[in-house]
């Protein structure tokens, strides 16, 4: 019973880690939509992947380029969980024709 | 490296067959360009596909475009004013009409983006991933420089030309002005280009004015100008200092530079393209035309060696088109593969002052100028 409750406590536990850290990425991504996209589409950071280090540095230098980021610690945990140098490089987007030409 | 241009290629290549039709979210439509390698839409940073470089000249609507800051809102041709002032003996206020009315020039030239290749790079760098795209070869038309700073009587002291287009920043992003030593500024092929292989410029490359800088990094030839100013000294701001700055001393990858130690970045370096066969694509067994480009910065292209085995043995392909300092040439070179399998097909240019394509790009942190011998692979198959 003893070890029954061990677990439920920490399937608990693990509940709560992961949703705060998914808490954190919702937030990450809020804060990426509110603080980014006056300068740039989001394009040009999605198609980055960066160590943690260098999105650090980013971030560090947009908000000296006059960005507020209000949540930098959650922004950052976004990035790195999404963009970070450990994932896919992805696919580039290709845009439509746009020249008018048949 | 080569994992991921073969992810970015192959994509690239599933892409331009038309099947794949992307999310919504990435269909955006840029006018006047064909499609395009999409980078950024707001502002516009597109790449060209490798597949469009089969001419001499680039077509404008395949044209790569590179954007700092927002770009300006579009130019009135009436309205356009050029402001020459700084240190000469008349300050100007020059109409498009003054520019057309100066002697114009052609010259044929290469813009490449000083990040093309930025995404070979290994640790990965911030900025564009640009692959083998930002690139392009164009006849470029107008008057001198020389002749807009005469007409201004510029002093002898000036040694630098501070140059700022239209376009400014937003919140604290700083505005895009650069120097150029005057010596550059001066030279017979430094243009103010109005027209680009004979058509106006296009808004998105600068209409109605942009520099020419033949040879020099991309960034050099701005777009939208409205201001020349000759000075003592250069410009100190981001877009020179600590911007577009390559280190004096190599550096071990991934690590920072001493920005003591940073030297601002002029003349371009040696470089080849494959355009042709497509990387990680199939042929039947039989003879194969392997095309591309080369080109080199201020310098001309001497020689353009193949290697269809992995760099084992080299042979010389046939160089087309004038020898010319400032344009790519066209090369090719016939191969018959001698059996099914798949080849690794590398080319390397050597220019008219024996400079020669690395097989190693030198890292640096902000991914500019990677000129690595360029690779393709293709499988052939039985015929």
């Amino acid at each position: 019973m003893k070890r029954f409750a061990a677990a439920v406590l920490a399937a608990f536990w693990c509940a709560a880690l992961w949703s705060a850290d998914q808490a954190t990425l919702d937030l990450g991504k809020k804060e990426e939509q509110q603080s980014c996209v006056a300068c740039h589409s989001l394009r040009l950071i999605h198609s980055q992947r960066l160590s943690r280090a260098t999105w650090s540095r980013e971030l560090d230098k947009m908000a000296g380029w006059g960005t507020t980021i209000k949540d930098r610690d959650a922004l950052l945990e976004y990035l790195v969980a999404n963009y970070g140098d450990d994932k896919p490089i992805p696919a580039p987007a290709v845009s439509l024709d746009g020249s008018g030409k048949k | 490296m080569l994992l991921d241009r073969r992810q970015i290629f192959a994509a690239l290549a599933a892409s331009a067959a038309g099947r794949v039709l992307r999310a919504a979210d990435d269909s955006v439509a840029i006018p006047g360009k064909r499609p395009m390698i999409l980078h950024n839409d707001r502002p516009e940073d597109l790449e060209t596909p490798v597949r469009y470089f089969d001419s001499y000249l680039t077509p404008v609507d395949a044209f790569f475009v590179r954007q700092h800051i927002p770009r300006p809102a579009p130019i009135d041709a009436q309205a356009y004013r050029l402001t020459v002032n700084g240190l000469v003996s008349k300050q100007l206020s020059l109409t498009l009409a003054d520019l057309q009315k100066l002697p114009q020039y052609t010259v044929p030239a290469v813009i490449e983006c000083t990040g093309n290749g930025r995404g070979f790079y290994t640790p990965k760098v911030p900025g564009i991933q640009w692959g083998r795209g930002a690139i392009g070869n164009a006849e470029w038309a107008g008057p001198r420089i020389a002749d807009i700073l005469k007409l201004a009587g510029a002093s002898s002291g000036a040694a630098f030309l501070e140059t700022d287009g239209a376009d400014t920043g937003v919140a604290k992003t700083p505005d895009f002005i650069r120097s150029l030593p005057i010596s550059k500024a001066l030279h017979p092929a430094t243009l103010l280009a109005l027209r680009m292989n004979g058509e106006p410029l296009p808004d998105l490359h600068g209409f109605p004015a942009r520099l020419l800088v033949p040879g020099w990094d991309g960034t050099s030839s701005m777009k939208w100008v409205i201001r020349l100013t000759t000075a003592a000294e250069p410009n100190k701001g981001f877009f020179m200092n600590p911007g577009y700055r390559f280190p004096k001393y190599a550096l071990p990858p991934g690590t920072p530079a001493r920005p003591a130690e940073l030297e601002v970045i002029e003349g371009m370096p040696v470089k080849s393209t494959i355009t042709a066969p497509e990387d990680q694509s199939k042929a039947p067994l039989g003879p194969i035309v392997i095309r591309g480009f080369a080109w080199a910065g201020e310098q001309s292209i001497e020689r353009v060696d193949v290697s269809t085995d992995g760099g084992s043995k080299w042979r010389e392909a046939k160089l087309t088109g004038a020898k010319l300092p400032f344009a790519w040439r066209l090369w090719q070179i016939e191969w018959t593969p001698p059996q099914p399998g798949y080849y690794t097909i590398l080319s390397r240019a050597t220019d008219s002052a024996g400079r020669v394509q690395p097989i190693v790009a030198q890292w640096n942190p902000s991914g500019y100028l990677w000129n690595a011998i360029d690779r393709v692979g293709i499988t052939v198959e039985k015929a």
